[in-house]
């Protein structure tokens, strides 16, 4: 499932058309959405460097994680950063975003973090977060130093909207531009409103979220027969990917895995052995549920229907 | 096929006078009403005769799929053929891109319906979707007035150049625009062509209004100046011949407004996405694999009358027939055979439960 995702990303926009946009999304429940981010940008950055995708340039936009996080992580998956610097950047919204360290140093001789200056040549420090036009043109200017003008085109990777409901604006802006191969978000559900969360998902052509594999009784973390979901849920959860296919079908996999260790690239061998193993059991319930969505009555009764389950 | 059935009770208007005769694409209905057609033949039957002149229909599209540019496309196309004037808005930067994708009208209708038998397969199913062929036998007389009317469009061959390149089509983007105003206007001036009198109308329009408050709009967040707005063109609709249609997203409006805009609408619909490969879905249904989506008829417009209407059924499925075709089919439940264990059209998923013991009468 994460091979599908990062090959849609991959593959890029077609002339004229949206650029394919991914919502990773998640909850404090099953909070893994940055295991499956940093997966999904390692995977992407690598076929960048290949020469196997679209785009030819990745801009990441780190608002939760400080540049360095990321280059540590490119470096472990083995991607020369040293040599690579043409084709990453990193505008670094964490350091700084409101420029309130600028006004310090300026004021009593601040000085800045010393290993801000490593990373200076793939990282900018951005500082007007709350502008969001700046904060788009500075994303847009980064891309085109990448990649040149003219047709050629570069991804982008947002690492955390929490911070500002109204980034969804350059998210917006971001996927018009024409020169966007790829872009993929992080979302933590719990921390927006429900109509942000649904303007990302309105936007983007792949939703990817994470769910708990069990869902807590009443949501409340301090009961003793919640506890042992709790201990479960923060080892498994559910992966459940939704694209908007161009047929106007839309496709839906949903997969309980191990995420803890995040194995990802079993997660296809085990989505196959799931589907084979599942028995197609219509569940009474469920049927019934159906048919009132589609208005349709009742064909007959339920300890009468063969193959119902629940007989009272 | 699904068939509207009208009620004609004792206190229908009785129309002593001849009806006045009507431009081109324009049909006389009950009550005094005068109808336009959508562009898609089922759906005009369904409705009962098409979209009123001076009725606001609204569509609540579903994020995952865009089932509601199918709707819209015929529409827009099926005024151009019949030469009504067109105002077309959407989100994008330059809307007229979208007149590229309208489809041309079929090339013959009687070709296409004999098509369709040889596809449905003989024996039992028959059984199951008899009434749909018992509602069709009767409209063969109708076809060729028809055609002045209502077409069939393939979606696969798009319309020609002379129609997509005609005087009267306005087309107006909302991506930038900070306010309503713009829009606001160019409507106002586009109905201002039809005014509504007494006597024969020459002319209908169409306005077509697409994704209203996609978060492309920087008006988006404005829900208050957004309501207003399809207030004001509901009021300028229904005092004119012209018909508008609006989509929009409801997952983007807070409940209490998605309510409001709805119960603004005259005729209501909502289209929703099909989830591929479920086989729940399969079970249940016939013909689910060429099922693209389900339109639902929440409301239907009913101008000078106070009778409701009550349709046979409010979900439908839509399909492509071969890839062409726009039709609407009630949905038909799957028969299910509780002997042998099989259901017909779908692969055996009730038979592995079944096995355990048959059913004995």
């Amino acid at each position: 499932m994460a091979e599908s995702i990062c090959r849609a990303l991959r593959d890029g926009a077609l002339e004229g058309e949206l650029a394919p946009a991914l919502t990773i999304k998640d909850s404090v429940a099953s909070p893994f959405a940055l295991q499956v981010f940093s997966h999904v940008l390692s995977q992407l950055f690598s076929s960048i460097l290949a020469g196997k995708s679209q785009s030819r340039g990745l801009v990441v936009v780190s608002f939760s994680r400080s540049p360095s996080f990321y280059l540590d992580l490119l470096k472990n998956k083995g991607t020369d950063i040293a040599s690579s610097n043409k084709q990453i950047q990193i505008l670094d919204c964490y350091s700084d975003p409101l420029g309130w360290k600028d006004q310090l140093a300026g004021s009593r001789n601040f000085t800045a973090l010393s290993n801000e200056v490593l990373v200076s040549s793939t990282a900018i420090v951005f500082r007007e977060v709350k502008h969001m036009d700046k904060l788009y043109n500075s994303i847009i200017e980064l891309g085109k130093g990448l990649v040149g003008g003219g047709k050629i085109r570069f991804s982008i990777a947002i690492d955390s909207t929490d911070l500002h409901d109204y980034l969804m604006i350059p998210c917006r802006s971001c996927l018009l531009s024409d020169q966007i191969s790829s872009i993929f978000w992080l979302l933590h559900s719990d921390l927006h409103e429900a109509r942000v969360t649904a303007v990302l998902e309105y936007l983007s052509s792949i939703v990817a979220s994470l769910e708990p594999s069990h869902q807590l009784a009443n949501g409340q973390r301090g009961d003793l027969e919640n506890f042992s979901l709790i201990k479960h849920n923060s080892k498994k959860g559910k992966f459940h990917v939704r694209f908007k296919k161009r047929n106007g079908r839309s496709e839906e996999v949903h997969i309980d895995s191990q995420l803890s260790t995040l194995h990802l690239c079993h997660l296809k061998e085990q989505l196959i052995r799931v589907l084979c193993q599942r028995k197609i059991d219509v569940d009474w319930g469920r049927k019934q549920q159906l048919l009132k969505e589609l208005g349709l009555k009742e064909q007959m009764d339920a300890p009468s229907c063969a193959g119902c389950k629940s007989l009272s | 096929m699904a068939a509207a059935k009208t009620r004609t009770s004792t206190f229908s208007r009785n129309l002593s006078t001849a009806a006045p005769s009507h431009g081109p694409g324009l049909k006389c209905g009950p009550n005094g009403t005068v109808f336009l057609s959508s562009g898609i033949p089922d759906l005009d039957k369904i409705l009962g005769g098409g979209f009123p002149l001076g009725s606001l229909v609204m569509v609540m599209e579903d994020a995952e799929a865009p089932h509601h540019m199918l709707l819209l496309r015929n529409f827009m196309a099926q005024g151009l053929v019949l030469g009504q004037p067109l105002l077309y808005s959407s989100p994008a930067r330059d809307p007229r891109g979208f007149l590229g994708t309208l489809p041309s009208p079929a090339a013959s209708k009687d070709d296409k319906s004999q098509e369709r038998d040889p596809d449905q397969e003989k024996g039992l199913r028959i059984a199951w979707q008899y009434k749909k062929y018992f509602g069709e036998s009767q409209l063969d007389g109708q076809r060729d007035s028809k055609h002045e009317y209502s077409n069939e469009f393939d979606l696969r061959k798009p319309l020609e150049r002379h129609f997509i390149n005609g005087p009267r089509i306005d087309c107006v983007s909302i991506q930038d625009c900070p306010d309503l105003s713009t829009l606001r206007d160019r409507c106002a001036t586009f109905l201002s062509q039809f005014p509504r009198n007494d006597g024969s109308i020459s002319c209908a329009g169409r306005i077509a209004i697409q994704s209203f408050c996609a978060p492309q709009c920087a008006y988006s967040n404005m829900e208050w100046d957004m309501l207003s707005f399809i207030r004001y063109l509901k009021s300028m609709v229904r005092s004119s011949n012209s018909v508008a249609i609006i989509t929009f997203p409801p997952s983007l409006l807070s409940p209490s407004f998605c309510k409001r805009w709805q119960h603004m609408a005259d005729t209501l619909l909502s289209v929703k996405a099909i989830q591929d490969e479920d086989k729940e879905l399969a079970q249940l249904l016939t013909g689910y694999q060429d099922m693209v989506g389900f339109l639902n008829v929440h409301k239907v417009a009913r101008i000078n009358t106070q009778v409701p209407v009550i349709l046979e059924a409010t979900t439908f499925s839509i399909k492509l027939q071969k890839r062409r075709y726009l039709v609407l089919e009630c949905l038909n439940q799957a028969p299910v055979d509780g002997s042998s264990g099989t259901s017909y059209g779908t692969s055996g998923g009730w038979s592995s439960s079944s096995k355990t013991g048959n059913l004995d009468f």
